[in-house]
C-alpha cells in the first residue's frame, strides 16, 4: 500500500518534470537564433522558399501553438520525424533535403530506440569499471580516516576527477589501440569496441563514488553498533562486509540517481571521441544539425529515465534502509 | 550563543559567520594537499599572466618551416625556442598552451560565481517564502537537473554563434540548480530558528532578513564548495572548445588546441598531449584545493 501511493506520487512528479523539460527544450530552440529550415533547404535557397517550407511545417506558428500539437502528439507516443534522417538509417546533409519525401524521413522513436541500447552497455560496462576502481580505494579510505590510505583516496579522486574526458579518450586511444594495439577503438564492430569508451566513462565517475564511499565508510565504521559488533565477536572483515558495507550502500545509490544526468554528459563526449553509434552520438549530430524533433526526443526520453533511475534508487534505498521514508 | 544575544547584539551572528569561514580557511590551509594545489595553481596563473606577454612569442604567429617541432629532448630536430614543440602550424605550443589557460580559467571562474549568484538567490527565495514559490522554483530546478547540462549548452551554442559572454551565460544558467537545492534546505532550515523569528517579530522586512542575517552565514560554506566548480566548468569549457562550440580559433583555448592536435596525433602526439597536461595539472591542483576546503567545511559542521 505504501508503495503504491510512492509510486504515484513519484510517477505524478515525474510526469510534471517531463513535461516541464519539453517545454523548456521546446521553446528553448526555437528561440535561440539558427534556423533549421535554412539548413535543410541549402545555403543557396531564396527566402521565400524557406519561408514557405516552414510555414508548411508549421514552423512560423506561434510558439505555445505549436508546442500544444507536438505535446498532443507526444502523448500518444509518437515523438514526431525526424527533420533531416532518411527512414533506410543513413544521415543525409542539409543540402539533400528533398520536401517530397517527408514521409519517408526517420521515426525520432525508431532512431532512439536502434541507438539507446549501445548507449546502455556502455554505460553499465562504464558503472562496473567504476565500481571496481573506486570500491577499494574508497572503502580502504573510509576505514582509515585521517591516515594516508585516506589521504591517497583523496588525491586519486582529485586527479581522476582532473582528467577530461576526452583528452583522455584521445590518449588512451593512441596509447592502447594504436601504439599497443590491444584495444578496438573507433566505431562499433562488438563488445571489444565497448571497453575503451567505458574506461574512460569508469575513470570520469569514479572519483564521485570514492568521495561518497569514504565519507559513509568512515561515518559507519564510527558508530555504536560497529564496536558492538566487535564485542559480538564478528570478524573484521564481517563487520566491515555485513554492517559496513550495506549501510554505505544508500548514500551510494543515492549518487548514482543525481550523477546520471552527469553520466550522460560523459556519454556524450565519449561517444563523439570514439565514433561510437550510441545516443550521444545522434544528440551531438542532431545539434549540429538543427534536428529539432530529434533532439526533444532524446531530451524527453532522457528526462524519463532520469526519473525512473531515480524512483528506482529511492526504492531500493528503503528495501535496504527500512528506515527512509520517501 | 542564546536567543537573546543574538536580538540584542545582531553583529554577534555575522561575527559568528565569520569565525566559521576562517576557520574553514585555517584548517583547509593545514592540510599538505591545500598547499600542494595552491602552490602549483598559483605557479600556473602566474606562468600563464606573465609569459606569452615577457617571452614575446605570439601564440597565433605561424612559422611553416617550424612546424610539428617536438618538444625538448625528444625526436630529432627539437629547440630550446620551443620548449614543447610547435604545432602543424609552428606556432608556439607553450605560448598556445598558456594563453588557452588564461581563457579557461576566466571562463572557469566567471561562470561559476554566476551559477552561485543565480543558484543562491532562486534557492534563497524559494526556501524563505516556501509554499507555492518554493513548489514553482523547486519543480524548474528538478526539470532543468533532469536534463544533462552538457546537453543544454550545446544546443544553445550549436545553433548560435558562440562567444565569451555567450558560453558563460549558457555554462551558467546551465549549473545553477545544485546550488539552487542547497541554499533552499539550509535556509529552510535556518529561517525556522530563533533568531531569524526573533527579527521578524520585531519587524525586520524579509529583503533585510535574507540579505543581512541569512546570506553572510550561508553563502560562505557554498563558496568554498564552489572552488570544485570552477574546476568542472574549466573541463565543460574545454569539452565546448574541443567540439568547436567553445572560443572560436585562431584564439587557442584547450579545447580547439586539442581538436586540432588530434587529426596530427600520428605524427606529432604532442599538440593534443600537451595542452592536455596542463589543463590537467591545473585542474588537479585547484580540485585539490577544492578537496581540502570541503573536508574542512564538512569537519567543522560535522564537530560543531
Amino acid at each position: 500500500m505504501f508503495i503504491l501511493r510512492f509510486l504515484l506520487r513519484r510517477l505524478a512528479q515525474g510526469a510534471l518534470i517531463i513535461f516541464l523539460v519539453s517545454a523548456l527544450i521546446f521553446t528553448l530552440l526555437r528561440v535561440v537564433p539558427g534556423d533549421p529550415v535554412r539548413l535543410m533547404a541549402g545555403g543557396m535557397a531564396p527566402e521565400a522558399l524557406i519561408e514557405e517550407i516552414a510555414t508548411e511545417m508549421g514552423l512560423r506558428d506561434p510558439i505555445p501553438v505549436q508546442f500544444t500539437r507536438y505535446m498532443s502528439g507526444v502523448v500518444q507516443g509518437d515523438l514526431g520525424q525526424s527533420f533531416v534522417r532518411p527512414a533506410n538509417g543513413a544521415a543525409v546533409g542539409g543540402a539533400s533535403f528533398d520536401d517530397s519525401t517527408r514521409s519517408a524521413r526517420a521515426e525520432v522513436w525508431d532512431l532512439i530506440a536502434e541507438t539507446a541500447p549501445k548507449t546502455i552497455q556502455l554505460a553499465c560496462l562504464a558503472m562496473v569499471f567504476a565500481l571496481m576502481i573506486a570500491i577499494p580505494i574508497g572503502v580502504w579510505g573510509g576505514l582509515h580516516p585521517g591516515g594516508w590510505p585516506d589521504r591517497i583516496a583523496l588525491y586519486c579522486s582529485s586527479v581522476f576527477v582532473s582528467l577530461p574526458n576526452f583528452w583522455l579518450g584521445i590518449i588512451l586511444a593512441l596509447l592502447l589501440s594504436v601504439k599497443l594495439k590491444l584495444l578496438p577503438a573507433i566505431g562499433y564492430g562488438g563488445f571489444a569496441w565497448t571497453i575503451l569508451p567505458a574506461l574512460v566513462l569508469a575513470i570520469e565517475i569514479a572519483p564521485f563514488i570514492i568521495r561518497s564511499l569514504t565519507v559513509s565508510v568512515a561515518q559507519i565504521m564510527g558508530q555504536n553498533f560497529i564496536d558492538i559488533a566487535g564485542v559480538r565477536g564478528l570478524s573484521r572483515n564481517q563487520i566491515i562486509f555485513r554492517h559496513g558495507a550495506k549501510n554505505a550502500a544508500v548514500p551510494l545509490l543515492n549518487l548514482l540517481g543525481v550523477q546520471f544526468s552527469m553520466l550522460l554528459g560523459g556519454v556524450l563526449v565519449v561517444e563523439f571521441i570514439f565514433d561510437y553509434p550510441g545516443l550521444g552520438l545522434l544528440t551531438i549530430n542532431a545539434v549540429m544539425q538543427r534536428d529539432f524533433p530529434l533532439i526533444q526526443g532524446i531530451a524527453i526520453v532522457t528526462a524519463a529515465a532520469f526519473v525512473l533511475i531515480n524512483i528506482v534508487v529511492d526504492l531500493l534505498s528503503t528495501l535496504i534502509d527500512p528506515r527512509l521514508e520517501y | 550563543m542564546t536567543s537573546i544575544d543574538t536580538l540584542a547584539a545582531p553583529g554577534g551572528r555575522r561575527a559568528e559567520a565569520r569565525s566559521i569561514s576562517s576557520r574553514i580557511w585555517r584548517l583547509a590551509f593545514a592540510s599538505v594537499e591545500f598547499r600542494i594545489g595552491l602552490i602549483v595553481f598559483a605557479v600556473l596563473l602566474f606562468a600563464a599572466l606573465l609569459y606569452p606577454e615577457l617571452s614575446g612569442i605570439d601564440p597565433t604567429k605561424m612559422n611553416i618551416r617550424a612546424k610539428m617541432t617536438p618538444p625538448l629532448f625528444m625526436g630529432e630536430d627539437w629547440s630550446w625556442a620551443h620548449p614543447l614543440g610547435t604545432d602543424q602550424l609552428g606556432r608556439d605550443m607553450l605560448a598556445r598552451s598558456l594563453v588557452g589557460l588564461r581563457y579557461s580559467i576566466l571562463i572557469g571562474v566567471t561562470t561559476t560565481v554566476l551559477m552561485l549568484a543565480v543558484g543562491a538567490l532562486i534557492g534563497l527565495v524559494a526556501g524563505y517564502y516556501g509554499k507555492s514559490i518554493d513548489t514553482v522554483l523547486m519543480r524548474l530546478t528538478d526539470a532543468q537537473l533532469s536534463i544533462p547540462m552538457i546537453i543544454l549548452a550545446i544546443t544553445i551554442l550549436g545553433v548560435s554563434r558562440p562567444t565569451i559572454p555567450s558560453i558563460i551565460l549558457v555554462l551558467g544558467l546551465a549549473g545553477w540548480p545544485v546550488y539552487a537545492r542547497v541554499m533552499r534546505s539550509t535556509i529552510m532550515a535556518e529561517r525556522k530558528k530563533e533568531y531569524v523569528r526573533g527579527a521578524m517579530v520585531l519587524g525586520a522586512t524579509d529583503f533585510r532578513i535574507m540579505v543581512l542575517l541569512l546570506l553572510p552565514l550561508v553563502l560562505p560554506p557554498m563558496a568554498f564548495v564552489a572552488v570544485l566548480d570552477v574546476a568542472r566548468m574549466m573541463i565543460f569549457e574545454s569539452v565546448l572548445g574541443f567540439l568547436g562550440l567553445g572560443v572560436q580559433p585562431p584564439t587557442p583555448t584547450f579545447g580547439n588546441i586539442i581538436a586540432d592536435g588530434r587529426k596530427y596525433l600520428l605524427n606529432a602526439w604532442w599538440i593534443a598531449t600537451m595542452p592536455g597536461i596542463f589543463l590537467c595539472l591545473t585542474l588537479t591542483s585547484i580540485n585539490l584545493m577544492g578537496a581540502s576546503l570541503e573536508r574542512a567545511r564538512n569537519t567543522i559542521y560535522g564537530g560543531a
